[in-house]
Formats: C-alpha cells, sequence, structure tokens
C-alpha cells in the first residue's frame, strides 16, 4: 500500500516535509512510512483513536525521534541537535493532554512557557503573554491560579502556551476536547487566524473542525496515510456511497437511525437506492473502511 | 543560553519546585536527628550511625519528587533544553540540602556522631540515587510526576540493602572490616547514580511506552 502524499492540493512552499517516518512502541508499530508535504494554512489530521495521530505530532513536534526516516521544519532538520534548537524555535505545540503547574496564574504559566522559548526581555515577553491571553479570551481570569480554572479555560490557557512566540509552526493535539459550542466557535476563528501565513497541523476527531478550518485534510489508520487531499476531495469520495432507507440496509457499511426515523447508510448502494449529499463525515468513515480502500481521493 | 535567559528562568523554577515533598522529607529527617537530644537520652555510635542514615533516606525521599513536572508535555517542544531546567532545579535545592545535612549533622550529639565524610558520601550517593531513578522514569515513560514511584523504589531497594550481608552490604556498621569497603560501594554507587542521571537527562527522549505511565494517545 502507497502511504505518500499523492494528492497535495495547497499551493505555496513546503514548511514541513517528512519521508518515511517509524515508530514503535514495543512491538507496536504506532507509525509506518508515513510521508507528508505540509504548505502554509491549516491541515486536518484523522484518524481513529490508535490510528497514530498523536504519535505522528510528538515527533513532528521533536518531543521524540522517529526510528527511522526524516523530516524537516522549515528547513530545520531536527535529527542534530542544533536543527531540533532551530526548529524548535519555530514550534507551537499543543499536547493531547496538557498539564500545568497548578499553583501558577494563566500568566505566570503563559509567562514561563513564553521564556523557555527565549523571549528573555521581560516588557516585551509580558505584551506577548498579554497579547495571546486576550486571543483565548482569558485576559479577565489571567491572575486566577490554573487549579481554580474551569477544564475548558485550561485548554484556553495551552493554546495560549502554544501561540506564545508567533510560532511559524503550530501542532494542535485535539485542541477542541473539553471546550463548550461558544469555545469551539472561538477556537476556530483563533486557527483560522493562525493558519493566515502559518502551518497549523491540526489533530481532532471532530469533521467539522476539518470541514470549516482546513485547506487540506490527512486521514491516518494504523499508523499509515490512508487519505491526503482537500476536504472536498474526502468529501466526493462518498457521492453515491450515502442513502437514505426506511430500515438498517444489511448491506451497508455503516447506518444509523436519524433524527426524522429514517436511517442515513453508507457503503454500496441498492440500485435505485434514494441517495443523499454526503458529508465530509461520510468521506471519512468510507477512508478508514478496509485496507483495500484506495489512498488518493 | 544567555545569563538574561537564565536568571529570568530562576523565578518560574523556583515556584516549580517541589517544595512541600522536599519539607517533609527534610523535616522528618530534621525531626529524627533532634530526637537524639531529648534529655535523658545518651544514644550510642551505633544510634547515632542508624539514625544519620535514616535523615539521609529521608532527605533523599523528599528529593527523589524534584523532576516532578505536571507541566512537561505542555513545555514539550521548547528551545531551552530539559537538562539545563533540570540542573537549575537542582542548583537551587543544593544550598538547602547542604544546609539542611548539616544542620542534621550537628543535631547528633558529637559522642554518637558516626564519621561525617563518610556518611556524607552515603547521603551524596543516596540522593543520586534519587534523582537518578525519576530521571530514568522520565526517559523511558510518559510519566510527568515520577517522584512517588520513584521515592518507592528508593525505600524498598534501601531497606533491601539492610538485608544484605556486611560483605557485600551498603550499610555496614562503623569499625567493622567491611566499613572502607562498603564505603568503596557508595562511592561506586554515587559515580553510577550520577552518570544515569547525566545519561538519562538529555534529549529527544528515547521512549519505550508502559502502558500504565501513558496517558495520552499511541
Amino acid at each position: 500500500m502507497t502511504t505518500g502524499p499523492l494528492n497535495d492540493p495547497a499551493s505555496g512552499p513546503t514548511t514541513v516535509s517528512a519521508t518515511g517516518l517509524t515508530l514503535r512502541y514495543g512491538g507496536t508499530r504506532a507509525l509506518d512510512a508515513v510521508s507528508l508535504e505540509l504548505t502554509r494554512g491549516v491541515t486536518g489530521l484523522l484518524g481513529p483513536n490508535g490510528a497514530g495521530k498523536t504519535s505522528l505530532l510528538r515527533v513532528l513536534a521533536t518531543a521524540v525521534p522517529p526510528d527511522s526516516g526524516a523530516f524537516t521544519v522549515l528547513g530545520h532538520d531536527p535529527s542534530t541537535t542544533k536543527g531540533r534548537l532551530a526548529a524548535r524555535r519555530t514550534l507551537g505545540y499543543l499536547p493531547q493532554t496538557p498539564g500545568f503547574h497548578p499553583d501558577f496564574t494563566a500568566f505566570a504559566f503563559v509567562d514561563y512557557v513564553a521564556i523557555l522559548k527565549e523571549l528573555t526581555d521581560r516588557a516585551a515577553r509580558h505584551r506577548e503573554v498579554r497579547r495571546v491571553l486576550e486571543a483565548v479570551d482569558l485576559e479577565d481570569v489571567r491572575g486566577k491560579r490554573i487549579k481554580r480554572l474551569s477544564g475548558g479555560m485550561r485548554q484556553r490557557v495551552a493554546l495560549a502556551a502554544a501561540l506564545v512566540g508567533d510560532p511559524e509552526f503550530l501542532v494542535l493535539d485535539e485542541p477542541t476536547v473539553g471546550l463548550d459550542p461558544e469555545q469551539r466557535m472561538r477556537f476556530r476563528e483563533l486557527v483560522a487566524e493562525a493558519g493566515e501565513g502559518r502551518t497549523v497541523l491540526l489533530s481532532t476527531h471532530q469533521t467539522e473542525d476539518v470541514a470549516m478550518l482546513c485547506h487540506r485534510v490527512v486521514v491516518l489508520t494504523h499508523g499509515r496515510v490512508r487519505f491526503d487531499g482537500t476536504p472536498a476531495e474526502l468529501t466526493a469520495r462518498a457521492a453515491g456511497r450515502v442513502w437514505v432507507s426506511a430500515q438498517r440496509d444489511p448491506g451497508a457499511l455503516a447506518g444509523w437511525r436519524t433524527g426524522t426515523g429514517t436511517f442515513r447508510n453508507i457503503g454500496e448502494p441498492p440500485t435505485g437506492a434514494d441517495l443523499l449529499e454526503p458529508t465530509l463525515e461520510d468521506g471519512y468513515l468510507l477512508a478508514l473502511d478496509g485496507e483495500s480502500t484506495e489512498v488518493t481521493a | 543560553m544567555s545569563r538574561a535567559l537564565l536568571w529570568a528562568l530562576v523565578p518560574p523554577v523556583w515556584r516549580a519546585l517541589p517544595w512541600r515533598a522536599l519539607a517533609v522529607g527534610g523535616g522528618l529527617g530534621l525531626l529524627l536527628a533532634a530526637s537524639t537530644r531529648l534529655p535523658d537520652s545518651t544514644p550510642s555510635s551505633e544510634t547515632g550511625l542508624a539514625v544519620l542514615r535514616m535523615v539521609a533516606l529521608f532527605g533523599a525521599l523528599g528529593l527523589a519528587f524534584l523532576l516532578d513536572d505536571p507541566a512537561r508535555h505542555t513545555t514539550t517542544g521548547v528551545p531551552v533544553r530539559r537538562p539545563l531546567r533540570a540542573g537549575l532545579r537542582l542548583t537551587l535545592v543544593a544550598p538547602f540540602m547542604a544546609a539542611w545535612w548539616t544542620a542534621a549533622l550537628f543535631l547528633i550529639p558529637a559522642a554518637s556522631r558516626p564519621p561525617a565524610g563518610f556518611l556524607t558520601l552515603e547521603a551524596l550517593a543516596l540522593a543520586a540515587c534519587a534523582l537518578a531513578l525519576p530521571a530514568t522514569a522520565i526517559r523511558f515513560t510518559t510519566e510527568t510526576e515520577p517522584g512517588r514511584i520513584a521515592a518507592f523504589w528508593l525505600g524498598i531497594t534501601s531497606l533491601a540493602a539492610c538485608l544484605v550481608p556486611d560483605k557485600w552490604g551498603l550499610f555496614v556498621a562503623e569499625g567493622t572490616g567491611e566499613w572502607d569497603t562498603a564505603h568503596m560501594r557508595w562511592a561506586v554507587l554515587l559515580g553510577l547514580a550520577a552518570v544515569l542521571w547525566a545519561t538519562c537527562l538529555p534529549e529527544p527522549l528515547r521512549r519505550r511506552s508502559v502502558p500504565h505511565f501513558t496517558p495520552t494517545g499511541v
């Protein structure tokens, strides 16, 4: 099975390039020869639990080295100490389960991360910290200790920590977990804004986030790239393969009762089926189905 | 690494230190040492030795929490290197540990105080082990706060070491023929632990996933 970037819809120069990234945890192959080329803009990374999304993000964030393969971040090769430091100077990383020093205030914590990003000028750094806290709508609680903040607020503190220093490459691992719909909308605005002129890699389970934010989507399963293209192309894969029926269709790959009492099915429709307009999620579910699914859109 | 960056790092690193664990370990150690000063208490030199060894162990158990960093994953991928941050933590704590150990030594009545140099070597080796264990856990797992498990294993291992015969042991009685040899072993242990600490700190962290240590996805 081919796992390379067969369809790159993005324009502009390549900012992050990965070739044959492989990562093993004991006997488990978390990444299996993943190749990717990212450009500026927001790229969505979709995949089921255990697909290797977090592993890929951790490798690209230089948190762990790959077992084999190579990658560059804005021209820097993280396999060398010098290259890794240079890559990290361009990086903002929001991990899947961000942790904090609970007794720090939101301001103090983001300020600490800013220092770790080598922002040494106190006045300029504090201005930058205030800017990102304002951007994530935490200006009012900046003096509050993190242990007193809600889960959603903590998530935004972590996002502010990723954004501080205006990184050129932003790696976001399931950032909308724990956010309410209003916060998610605000978050989408933020990421869309960040994607203008920067490279953003967004791992998520939310296909709506990808549909609304991303110019490109990569689907990972079993550590391999199963699809690499535009959201429209992923949606188009489901064209003619989504239909509605009065009863659950046993021939469907997946089917569920909708609010109207009818069943929405995806897969190979029977002759004369009442076809529906596909969504990105339909295309994604089809991309996950079976090892024989084609890579390209 | 600029001096300005180092100075900027001091306040947040100071705040992030596990002061509670250090205070509990150090406090219990001092209380134990002070118990030898109770009225009508005339501790023997064996008692003095045992007390000081327990004091050293309490201090090491507190020190095992030094690398606990709940923000570990959030601060991954920053240019300031982890060894520098760990070194800064140790540098900030070291003067307090030195003062604490000196106080513990002087709390033991002079008549029952064992040779300070030998006991300081033991305390240093225990402290080095207390630092090396969590550093190893950090290198090979995704654990953010390895202090608790490191302290547990340090305590268990120290207790087990007490049961080892003097011929191969570490905790030998003063005045026996094995005293000097045992302290050679302490010196070797100190060196090994220091090497392990130094080996485990540099990045990127090579890891082998341990299931119950893995809070994140694959």
